[in-house]
């Protein structure tokens, strides 16, 4: 059985790095559903502006990319090959949303580059869910240590494309990100759905952290294309 | 000598200068920026020179070849923001190139006899 979860978390590896998915991306205008989480203290602007637009479609990709990707490895952990398939499409198929996302305001080479760059660290999380199923520590502690180095790679991007996103802030949120999406797996590793779905909705809302500012830093980068 | 020709003179003088300074200058330039090599392909005549500069405030390298097949033609890190490196092509050819550290990188120089 642990062979099987194994070789079923290494197929989805393959799918989701290689991006096979023959599913759809919506652009992040087709994505404007407001956060739950998203408390409206902090919104900045009216849901009917552009900006509005943008950070409610951010915290929507973001927010469903922790979901997907507890079910994808909750799955996996279950051992259950047909929904864990499933799962990783539908989360590669939110991976290329956030791309276009990011494509939509600077571009299709942006979008090409930056896809890669989001699937390496599923790929990294699906390492490590690999480890929790084998009872592999070497390889937990492996993944661990490249999900750290990719938050470097991850803030050097938004950074680079973004004045206004320090380079060290957005790795130390994604590195948050890394951390709660850590405590989903861990607990699901564990049997233990409570704790489990407490720390899916905790990690879900900790993206919120990452969509509002990225939005903002948008949007004051880009303020004409983002006035109403 | 007058002072029209003494001016003359030193026109050319600073025409010749620059064009040296020009045709001693590396081109093409690569940034290296957004995580891409920016442009991604190029076309190049022997013997040129062609330097890569880091825009991304994280360490890149141009590697030659492919993650697949390196050809170890060339291996240079840039360290971070700012660094730059480069490599002269004195044979025709196509050679591709990538980065290590981030392998969906990926360029192209043609060289051209």
């Amino acid at each position: 059985m642990r062979t099987q979860m194994i070789a079923w978390v290494g197929t989805a590896s393959v799918l989701m790095l290689t991006g096979c998915t023959q599913a759809m991306a919506q652009g992040p205008g087709h994505a404007a559903m407001a956060s739950p989480t998203a408390g409206a203290s902090t919104m900045a602007a009216s849901s009917g502006t552009k900006a509005a637009q943008l950070r409610a479609g951010l915290n929507n990709l973001f927010s469903e990319h922790v979901y997907l990707a507890g079910a994808a490895t909750n799955a996996a952990l279950g051992g259950r090959e047909a929904e864990f398939k499933a799962a990783a499409g539908a989360l590669d198929a939110n991976s290329v949303a956030i791309s276009k996302a990011i494509g939509s305001v600077y571009g299709e080479g942006a979008e090409k580059a930056f896809l890669p760059l989001w699937r390496r660290h599923i790929g990294f999380v699906v390492d490590y869910t690999v480890g929790v199923a084998g009872n592999d520590k070497a390889k937990q502690d492996k993944a661990v240590g490249d999900l750290v180095n990719y938050t470097q790679d991850f803030g050097a991007f938004l950074s680079s494309a973004n004045p206004n996103l320090p380079k060290s802030v957005v790795a130390d949120l994604v590195k948050h990100h890394v951390v709660t999406l850590k405590d989903v797996i861990d607990a699901q590793a564990s049997k233990d759905p409570a704790r489990a779905y407490t720390a899916l909705r905790s990690a879900a809302g900790h993206m919120q952290m990452i969509a509002d500012p990225l939005a903002e830093a948008i949007v004051k980068q880009f303020p004409d294309k983002f006035s109403s | 000598m007058g002072a029209r020709e003494i001016i003359g003179a030193g026109s050319a003088l600073a025409f010749v200068m620059a064009a040296l300074v020009a045709s001693a200058e590396p081109i093409p330039a690569i940034d290296v920026q957004l995580f891409q090599f920016q442009p991604g392909a190029v076309v190049v005549p022997s013997g040129t020179t062609v330097t890569w500069t880091n825009r991304d405030d994280i360490e890149h390298t141009v590697t030659s070849g492919d993650p697949e097949h390196r050809t170890g033609r060339f291996d240079l890190r840039l360290q971070g923001r700012g660094a730059s490196t480069t490599v002269r092509f004195s044979e025709p050819g196509v050679y591709l190139y990538f980065c290590d550290r981030h392998p969906s990188m990926r360029g192209e120089i043609r060289v051209d006899p």
